[in-house]
């Protein structure tokens, strides 16, 4: 579903690489968490397979083709949420979400299938139809979520999608993700929740500095509930271990 | 005044000219630029003010000339003074981070309204003192009018303040109400524009010909009758004009000092009946935003582009008068500046420059609606990753946004060389010549505005995810455009004048045996040299545009 080999980036004017030497390889059906502090390269990561950014070296294939070589194909495959929310604010959320879906050649039946599911299941029924620029944080972030899906994309990508979110929507967001997942597509998500990930992700990658430490099956016993204690050990500085033996010795 | 009101104000201040922090060396370039800019706008509002005078002199109304511009100073002002109540007192975000400080309601108020009557006071006297001295200087008063003038002044001030602050909320929820009223909006502002501009142009037309003659006067009885008539009833702005040239002073210092009166009393009951509850209700973004049921419908993947673009252009204000209004009002505006420049020109010269002056005057408009494309990228702000993830190739977005300009310049071109023909400024010919000749510069001129954009984006955004500032790609598009309609229009004259007077040069050269002999200029030269020139021009900017495109806009955002 979404190959991502040897890939190196280093931004513009940067001394190092941002994300460097990565590889990761996704199957479909599964829910893959993207763990990292902030700066890890989450983002930066995020960015390069939607095409946003380009890299440096490497390469990433999307449902087998290659976001450089053949970027329409693959980003046909993919459906994108981002960190900010940002959307046209002047266009209504309907109006948004049929431009997106004109983009990607959505045909009226299946775009009014999806469109009423989604709304209805984000319960933005009476929203739908007034300009963006008046929505809430977390109404923006549904239209985001609505308009990326609007294609059913094998590959739906999220970066850090349960920022400021409340409970109430979060779930509706993990219950779409759970049903996208079930339909045999896959979902990547990067966050910053390690007991979220823990619940509803089939394995999670962590980051740090722009490598990729480790992967874990989040289906091998033990592993939810050791996550945290993996994190900590990969992402702690030195300072904070003399910090954390300082504590012991304390008592 | 207790410390919390003036903390206040400085903060006020500070805000407002922020950008004028002098800090460095380039700071203090920045405001003695500005500075300098200012004393030149000054004084060439003071050299048109005298011209203005002696013109209305001459025709014996020197009084009546000082009554309409104090009623247009006045009207001015009053505009402005609303515009900065809104502003400054009702619009929420600064409103939100002050209520967070320890201080009160009142002393915000306070605060805000000394920074309002402050600057009111400031720019009155600013743009009323060239005036006046013009004023002065004409009518030969001098010192004892300078002596009664700043009683009036302070009046006018007050009296604007007042009625600014009565006027606010009521105009506020105007604006609220027809602030999605897109269509109505555009038509209104092209309508004020063109009359603004139509009426600019009347005087200006008026000031050539005073110029051309300054011994007789340029009015008519008949309009000397209604000038007279207009003045007598311009109340307030009569008043203002008495105090200043000592006349009726027992009618016009008790109806201004009963109308300041009168508007203090209205701006206490409004501010305290509905000051705090106009806050509360926010009503500058009540209506901001509106519903629009519409159904799902499928477009195919360029005319969704061209939708979105246009919705996004059409749903501001601030974009759609840069964009739509201009290009409305273009066609009376070439009118207009062509018969007068072709006039003067011809008085000068001779009617062989004619055509020429048209190509300039047709340029120049042509610059000013192409320029909004040296924004087309930095419109796209926060959503631009949008353009990167889309499954649509670059320059089929690209062209998307171009199609928008090309359709907007086309239609204002076309209607421009129509008026331009049917009021027989120009033949039929001439009229088609014009069009094709304007039109490839207009595209040639949106390539370059374009491309410029993607190299140096400019990603600062208001509120609302509108580019707050033009940028440089702006500013040296609308250069790169006049200095094209400044050579074209000149090249257009000079040939047009030396083929329509038979201008021959004789050349002593012989050329494989053959004499060159003379060479006899004819007008056909000046429609070939100047389609040459554009043409040039236009594929110079479609492969600047085109050579390298991918590559610079993968840049943007690295």
């Amino acid at each position: 579903m979404l190959e991502i080999s040897h890939l190196y980036k280093k931004y513009l004017n940067s001394e190092r690489f941002s994300v460097e030497d990565l590889s990761l390889s996704l199957k479909p059906g599964e829910i893959f968490g993207f763990l990292g502090q902030n700066g890890a390269g989450k983002s930066t990561t995020i960015k390069c397979l939607t095409g946003i950014y380009p890299f440096n070296s490497g390469s990433i294939t999307i449902c087998g083709y290659d976001i450089q070589k053949d970027p329409i194909n693959a980003k046909l495959n993919m459906g994108y949420v981002p960190d900010n929310h940002s959307v046209y604010e002047k266009l209504t959320g309907r109006e948004y979400v049929n431009y997106t879906a004109d983009l990607y050649k959505v045909s009226k039946r299946d775009r009014n299938d999806r469109f009423d599911r989604y709304v209805s299941q984000f319960k933005l029924n009476k929203a739908v139809d007034s300009q963006i620029k008046s929505y809430s944080h977390g109404m923006k972030q549904k239209i985001c979520i609505i308009a990326a899906l609007i294609h059913n994309p094998k590959l739906w990508v999220l970066d850090e999608p349960m920022m400021g979110l409340d409970h109430q929507s979060m779930a509706e967001i993990l219950k779409r993700m759970d049903d996208h997942c079930a339909e045999g597509n896959t979902v990547f998500f990067s966050s910053h929740n390690l007991d979220l990930v823990a619940k509803i992700c089939d394995r999670a990658a962590i980051i740090r500095d722009g490598k990729l430490q480790d992967v874990i099956d989040l289906h091998i016993k033990g592993n939810k509930e050791t996550l945290e204690k993996r994190f900590c050990e990969i992402t702690a500085t030195e300072q904070d271990i003399i910090n954390e033996r300082t504590l012991l010795r304390r008592g | 005044m207790n410390g919390n009101i003036r903390t206040l104000l400085r903060l006020e201040i500070k805000n407002r000219f922020s950008n004028y922090s002098l800090t460095d060396f380039k700071s203090y370039l920045k405001l003695l630029f500005t500075i300098a800019l200012l004393g030149a706008i000054i004084y060439a509002i003071y050299w048109v003010a005298g011209l203005f005078f002696e013109m209305f002199e001459t025709g014996g109304m020197l009084y009546e000339a000082l009554v309409l511009l104090v009623s247009a100073i006045f009207l001015f002002m009053l505009f402005t003074g609303i515009s900065s109540t809104i502003k400054v007192l009702y619009y929420k975000g600064d409103n939100e981070i002050l209520m967070r400080y320890p201080v009160s309601g009142a002393e915000v108020f306070i605060s805000k309204t000394l920074f309002l009557f402050l600057s009111q006071f400031i720019v009155t006297t600013v743009v009323m003192a060239p005036f006046l001295v013009a004023y002065a200087s004409v009518s030969g008063l001098g010192l004892a009018f300078y002596v009664k003038i700043p009683v009036p002044i302070l009046l006018m001030v007050f009296i604007n303040f007042f009625l600014s602050n009565i006027l606010a909320i009521p105009i506020m929820h105007i604006t609220n109400r027809i602030r999605n009223k897109f269509i109505l909006i555009i038509i209104g502002l092209a309508v004020l524009v063109t009359a603004g501009f139509a009426l600019y142009m009347l005087i200006f037309n008026s000031m050539v010909t005073y110029m051309n003659d300054t011994e007789f006067s340029v009015f008519s009885d008949e309009m000397v009758e209604i000038i007279e008539n207009v003045a007598k009833w311009l109340i307030p702005a009569k008043y203002f004009a008495d105090i200043m040239v000592g006349k009726e002073l027992y009618i016009a210092y008790p109806a201004l000092i009963g109308m300041l009166g009168l508007a203090l009393i209205g701006m206490i009951l409004i501010i305290y009946f509905l000051y705090a509850k106009t806050l509360l209700n926010n009503v500058e973004v009540e209506g901001s935003a509106f519903k629009h049921v519409t159904r799902n419908r499928r477009r195919p993947i360029f005319i969704a582009l061209l939708r979105k673009e246009f919705l996004q252009v059409f749903r501001s204000v601030n974009y759609s008068f840069q964009y739509f209004v201009l290009a409305c009002a273009m066609p009376v505006m070439v009118y207009f500046c062509n018969e007068i420049t072709g006039r003067l020109g011809e008085n000068q010269v001779g009617e062989q420059i004619a055509l020429g002056m048209t190509v300039l005057v047709m340029l120049i408009f042509a610059t000013v609606i192409t320029s909004f494309a040296a924004t087309s990228t930095s419109r796209e702000g926060d959503n631009f990753y949008h353009t990167k993830v889309a499954p649509v190739s670059i320059r089929t977005q690209l062209f998307a946004k171009f199609t928008m300009f090309l359709l907007v310049s086309i239609g204002a071109n076309a209607v421009c060389t129509v008026v331009l023909y049917f009021t027989k400024q120009v033949t039929l010919s001439d009229a088609l010549w014009l069009f094709v000749i304007v039109e490839l510069a207009a595209v040639a001129e949106t390539l370059i505005a374009m491309r410029m954009d993607i190299a140096h984006p400019y990603f600062n955004l208001s509120g609302e995810g509108e580019v707050v500032n033009n940028n440089a790609s702006t500013t040296l598009a609308v250069a790169m455009g006049f200095a094209v309609a400044v050579v074209t229009g000149i090249v257009c004259m000079f040939l047009g004048y030396l083929g329509n007077t038979g201008f021959t040069i004789d050349i002593p050269l012989t050329i494989m045996n053959r004499e060159v002999g003379q060479i006899a200029f004819v007008p056909e030269y000046m429609y070939y040299a100047v389609t040459v020139m554009v043409v040039i021009f236009f594929i110079a900017a479609v492969l600047g545009y085109t050579i390298g495109l991918k590559k610079a806009y993968n840049k943007i955002a690295r």
